[in-house]
């Protein structure tokens, strides 16, 4: 063990659990003692050596060590095999871009979406499909519950304290998907983002919650919907802000899309073209931004017709074939700011 | 409170200004930096919905014990 590690005994599993919520460190569900076997065990699935920092937190004086990564990988049920992506994931919200101190302690109530590709995913058995976001799967429901547990127990993301989230948003137990990458011809995530296919990786996204969109059955329609409901007024991206760029008016920032269904139906559409099509759509008018008091001023003609984007460019929507084979229901998932504020990160799962 | 508190460390003066709703995160960062006693002006939260001409005045307020945290008099 590293140094200013606190150890304790306990007689049973119970008083455990007790005694892990007396020290804070649970997110409200019970979590697994992490025991110091039990800690190097997955150190050693990780591959690291406790003392390694795996990024740093300087706004809160914290250096995040594989030790703890682990420790709450234990807590969070984790399997000591999904070491490597915890890490990934991990190092990513770590990285600079991502600005983890501008979501974790925002209003905004961001969770830190999971989104994992490549071989790790069948290997894991992490899902991609039916009930997506939803329980009943271990890799995604501890795997995202290590995510959110390292980010309050090693990064002081305190309901209350530093965390001032206003609203939170059930993501905050839990965020974690996959891309079913080999059940569709479009380019995987990661490859997009410059990893080859036998790569795997993740990619962390700062962001509000899923809204499902039900349209289905016709490509188009199914674009019309995810557009409209990505254009809403209320998100991040639809605001008027301190930062982000002063030209656009508004925050712009990063859409994540999720697609279900049978890939078959997308036969004569590339991820390219669909990014392309939603970006030119996720857009609203000026005279839409003034009745919602987002831009300021009287109306004026034409403002109607004058449209802002509420992204900078196709590339900022971030297209994930995931969810159920049942139907093409899909669903949004803004961002929980502009691209200066955080930025998603792709990492790969070294193993 | 980071960037107050680290500019003040850099020699520089300086006075935050944090609204009431966030005093124990301001207090905690404080402590979180080693500088508990970093004079922090605490105004009525929010300030998000005031208009140009309120926030103004909500500064206007304040000014005086700017002044006094900047010069130390």
């Amino acid at each position: 063990m590293t140094q200013n590690t606190t150890t304790a005994t306990w007689q049973n599993i119970f008083e455990a659990v007790e005694a892990l919520y007396e020290l804070g460190w649970t997110d409200g569900l019970p979590v697994l003692p992490p025991t110091a076997d039990k800690v190097a065990e997955f150190l050693a699935a990780g591959g690291r050596d406790g003392a390694e920092i795996v990024g740093e937190l300087p706004e809160r004086r914290r250096e995040i060590t594989a030790e703890k990564v682990a420790a709450n990988a234990v807590m969070a049920g984790c399997k000591p095999e999904y070491m490597p992506v915890v890490l990934a994931a991990t190092e990513a919200m770590l990285a600079p871009p991502f600005n983890l101190v501008g979501p974790s302690s925002s209003m905004g109530g961001a969770a830190v979406l999971v989104i994992v590709n490549g071989p790790i995913v069948q290997e894991l058995g992490i899902n991609a499909r039916n009930n997506l976001f939803g329980p009943g799967n271990r890799a995604n429901s501890t795997i995202g519950r290590a995510v959110r547990l390292i980010l309050m127990n090693a990064c002081a993301a305190i309901p209350g304290l530093y965390d001032r989230s206003v609203i939170g948003h059930p993501g905050k137990f839990s965020y974690c998907i996959a891309e079913a990458e080999t059940e569709t011809h479009w380019t995987p995530l990661h490859v997009e983002r410059g990893f080859s296919a036998d790569q795997s990786a993740v990619t962390v996204f700062a962001s509000e919650a899923p809204r499902q969109v039900r349209s289905v059955g016709h490509p188009e329609a199914i674009l019309y919907a995810l557009a409209d409901v990505a254009s809403s007024l209320g998100t991040s991206l639809s605001t008027s802000g301190s930062v982000g760029d002063p030209a656009a008016g508004i925050r712009q920032g990063e859409t994540v899309v999720t697609i279900a269904g049978n890939s078959n139906l997308w036969r004569d559409w590339t991820k390219a073209d669909v990014k392309q099509y939603l970006y030119d759509r996720i857009q609203r008018s000026v005279a839409d931004f003034k009745r919602a008091q987002v831009f300021p001023g009287d109306m004026e003609p034409g403002d109607d017709e004058r449209m802002v984007p509420l992204t900078a460019g196709p590339e900022d929507v971030l297209l994930v074939f995931a969810g159920g084979e049942e139907s093409n229901m899909s669903s949004v998932i803004p961002s929980w700011g502009p691209k200066v504020g955080s930025t998603s990160v792709t990492k790969e799962v070294r193993r | 409170m980071h960037d107050g508190i680290h500019v003040e460390k850099a020699g520089l003066p300086s006075a935050t200004i944090c609204t009431d709703r966030f005093i124990p995160t301001a207090k905690g960062m404080a402590k979180m930096w080693g500088a508990e006693d970093y004079p922090t002006i605490f105004t009525e939260h929010p300030i998000e919905n005031l208009d140009r001409n309120q926030l103004r005045k909500r500064a206007e307020g304040l000014a005086t014990e700017v002044v006094t945290i900047l010069t130390g008099s």
